[in-house]
């Protein structure tokens, strides 16, 4: 009885435990084309790469000529992952251009999610950049 | 009886220095070091407010539909609808220095709401100017950014929520709004954490 008793809780803790993993749908025949671009990446973090991991990127300009990046990740695991990110640009030199202030974006991804982030480019002289992903506490 | 005047004196010497050394440090605004307070919007808050709202007007396009580029904004109302009090140029220059940086955008310091200027000196050089030239007109504001700064608060046990919502609009001189902006940015923490 108590033997039972015990794996009855260990089963209901282990349920509670799992976070609801992410169903999605979308259209087959996609009208937009992506711009993939082909990227370099250096990982330090491995445990932040095996929880959550980039998919792709994808670049466009917008209308009034300023770089703007997409990055695709996607949660690996069964349970919500927190992040934090923060882009930084750079100019045709391959110097580091900055607005005003910056601040590491902290963000979340559900379980099995796949996730866009993107953003802008402070300046139009901005032409390269670098993602930069940090797990959250 | 030397010794009762001495040791006293040693001790409370060796509690001053002690009391002197923290562990005061530097950290990198907007970093992750930085404090989180649920109650209380933290700089990285207003940093990462700015650079949405930012990053959001450059690339509407809104600011380059005008006939002579860059620009002009003036500055309006930005209310705080928040139990706090807050310095709203906190949000406000962040996106004004950005959008200067950008080439987009110049902000007047001599119009502002109900005809006060920011900068009276500017306004007196401005005016002093067209006098001096017999100017009669000079560029007035393509632009007003005017906003809202609203807390929404929630509770669930011992797990506080705070929600602040930071709202821009970008009017033109027709009074229509041309950019809507609004960046949400939620906090959570358990009742030792909280202010309010």
């Amino acid at each position: 009885m108590k033997t039972k008793i015990a794996a009855l809780f260990a089963v209901a803790l282990a349920v509670a435990g799992c976070h609801d993993t992410m169903n999605s749908v979308e259209n087959a025949q996609k009208e937009g084309q992506r711009n993939m671009v082909s990227d370099a990446r250096v990982v330090s973090d491995t445990g932040l790469n095996r929880k959550v991991g980039v998919v792709g990127v994808n670049t466009a300009m917008t209308p009034g000529g300023f770089l703007r990046v997409q990055v695709e990740l996607l949660n690996r695991t069964h349970s919500l992952q927190n992040f934090n990110y923060h882009f930084e640009w750079f100019d045709q030199n391959g110097m580091q251009v900055s607005g005003s202030s910056t601040a590491v974006i902290p963000d979340e991804i559900d379980a099995k999610e796949d996730k866009f982030i993107s953003a802008v480019a402070p300046l139009q002289s901005a032409k390269d950049f670098r993602l930069k992903l940090i797990l959250g506490q | 009886m030397k010794n009762k005047i001495i040791i006293p004196l040693v001790a409370a010497s060796a509690v001053f220095l002690t009391g002197c050394a923290t562990d005061a440090h530097y950290v990198a605004t907007g970093g992750t070091q930085n404090i989180v307070n649920v109650g209380q919007i933290n700089i990285q808050d207003y940093i990462q407010a700015a650079n949405a709202a930012t990053a959001d007007l450059l690339a509407s396009g809104a600011l380059d539909r005008v006939k002579n580029p860059p620009a002009v904004l003036a500055i309006s109302r930005i209310v705080n609808n928040t139990g706090q009090q807050i310095d709203t140029d906190l949000l406000v220059k962040k996106i004004r220095v950005a959008l200067l940086q950008s080439g987009k955008a110049v902000t007047t310091t001599t119009f502002g709401l109900g005809g006060s200027a920011e900068d009276p000196l500017a306004k007196g050089m401005q005016q002093e100017s067209q006098f001096m030239n017999d100017q009669k007109a000079t560029r007035t504001a393509d632009f007003s950014l005017s906003g809202k700064i609203i807390q929404l608060n929630a509770r669930a046990g011992n797990t506080t929520q705070a929600t602040y919502s930071f709202q821009l609009s970008l009017t033109d001189t027709q009074g229509l709004a041309v950019w809507e902006g609004e960046k949400e940015i939620t906090k959570q923490g358990t009742q030792g954490t909280i202010g309010f």
